[in-house]
């Protein structure tokens, strides 16, 4: 991304998305590389993720991380309208991968001192 | 039809489950990525519940009641306005069953003590709604007047609609209440210990909460005042909230402001739940008492299902209110 925005302060964890942190984690991890529409972003969550956001549950997902300030929509010329990653957005994505690499890490330590390495 | 065209109008057709005011902040873009989808997978039963299940959310997120799709203060103001229609209706509901027992009392004392602990918890919760509800307005009225004072636009309608519902509520209520001779025969009610007009004035301005509306040969024999007034106190009660809900959304609110009227709000739901206890003290143990003054009714059971629900939406509309002002104070 070429206008990478500066360091904030995250607004509150994505956990308290409920059930839309998991979108809400992939579209922001989409929009971590640039920013893109719905339907491009439908494809980059497809190739990383292996999971296609339905449109509905995509929408839902957009609408609360722009109101939370953690997108915005980017002027556009025709009818698909992109959307970018804000500061304070860069930053609640960094914490809260932080804390789900933290997670990982630990269960993947410990299954290999119980179950042994993969 | 053409194959080209067959995604697009499935796609229109599909945006139109969404609500008017998020068709015009998404709806273009939506359209167009609902299309992209339709042309990659025809049919979809998933896709169709997905998108009957968010645009239910949508529409709840516009009453304040779900997400946070809006922006924190428009979410505060959508769920303070839905919070303020749900007192109302509870109010109606509540005041109903609560001026039956006051009514009742006024000609003789309950013979169980169950009726008197019921009538008592939900004359304390009437009291403390109506406070809280005063209490709540207050802030919202001194806003509105200097707002009125400097001229503020889309207020004049509002505040005319508040006041004509009020004022036609008020002279009713008053005129149906002392014309009846169901109240003040009580001893004490000279004293004031037994809130005689005030129990008249409640179920008056409540007729229209009534079981008659399911006996039309009883309701024939109603006199035509007393049935025009059953149909017009609705009305009344519909316009007094609707001008409260539009001023509410269109008075400029500190978010102080707001977060006290969420504090207010989170007792309101105590007292609501205080009421509905007394209630169901008196449905299920009160009896029918001295001359059947004192018998709950199927409206009663009614009145207080209503009120259990409204009571989930408060408490659903309180939750996300006070997300909102979390968010705000973050902000």
């Amino acid at each position: 991304m070429s206008h990478m925005p500066k360091q904030a302060k995250p607004v509150e964890p994505l956990a308290s998305f409920g059930r839309y942190a998991g979108p809400a984690t992939l579209i922001l991890s989409s929009l971590a590389e640039g920013a893109k529409h719905g339907y491009a972003l439908t494809k980059d969550i497809e190739s990383f993720a292996g999971v296609r956001l339905a449109p509905g549950t995509l929408y839902e997902a957009l609408a609360r991380l722009e109101a939370q300030g953690l997108i915005e929509a980017l002027e556009s010329n025709d009818r698909r309208r992109p959307y970018r990653l804000t500061a304070v957005g860069a930053s609640t994505l960094r914490a809260h991968l932080d804390t789900q690499r933290r997670v990982a890490d630990l269960g993947l330590r410990r299954l290999a001192g119980n179950f042994g390495a993969a | 039809m053409s194959t080209s065209s067959c995604p697009a109008k499935r796609a229109e057709r599909l945006v139109r489950l969404y609500p008017k005011a998020w068709r015009a902040r998404y709806g273009e873009e939506f359209f167009e990525l609902l299309a992209a989808d339709i042309a990659d997978r025809p049919r979809s039963w998933r896709r169709t519940a997905d998108l009957l299940r968010g645009g239910l959310v949508a529409r709840c997120s516009l009453f304040g009641l779900c997400g946070c799709a809006l922006s924190p203060l428009e979410q505060v103001r959508a769920s303070l306005v839905t919070l303020g229609c749900s007192t109302a209706v509870f109010l109606l509901f509540g005041a109903a069953m609560w001026s039956q027992l006051t009514i009742g009392w006024q000609w003789s004392r309950p013979d169980t003590a169950a009726t008197v602990v019921a009538t008592v918890v939900m004359s304390v919760a009437m009291f403390a709604l109506v406070i809280l509800a005063v209490l709540a307005a207050a802030p919202v009225l001194w806003s509105l007047v200097s707002r009125l004072f400097r001229g503020g636009d889309r207020l004049g309608a509002p505040t005319a609609m508040f006041l004509l519902g009020a004022v036609v509520l008020f002279v009713g209520g008053r005129h149906f209440g002392n014309g009846w001779p169901g109240t003040g025969g009580h001893p004490w009610s000279y004293r004031g210990l037994v809130p005689g007009g005030l129990a008249a004035f409640s179920w008056a301005s409540t007729l229209s909460v009534s079981s008659y509306w399911a006996h039309p040969a009883a309701l024939a024999r109603f006199p035509a005042a007393e049935l025009t007034w059953m149909a017009l106190s609705p009305l009344s009660i519909v316009c007094v909230a609707l001008g409260a809900n539009r001023i509410v959304r269109r008075v400029r609110l500190s978010t102080a402001v707001l977060r006290y009227e969420v504090r207010l709000a989170r007792v309101a739901c105590l007292a609501m739940l205080v009421f509905l206890a007394g209630a169901a003290v008196w449905l299920l143990y009160g009896g029918p008492g001295p001359r059947n003054l004192f018998h709950a009714g199927a409206i009663d059971v009614a009145g207080a299902a209503v009120a259990g629900l409204i009571l989930i939406v408060a408490e659903r509309a309180t939750q996300v209110a006070r997300r909102g002002v979390f968010a705000l104070a973050v902000r």
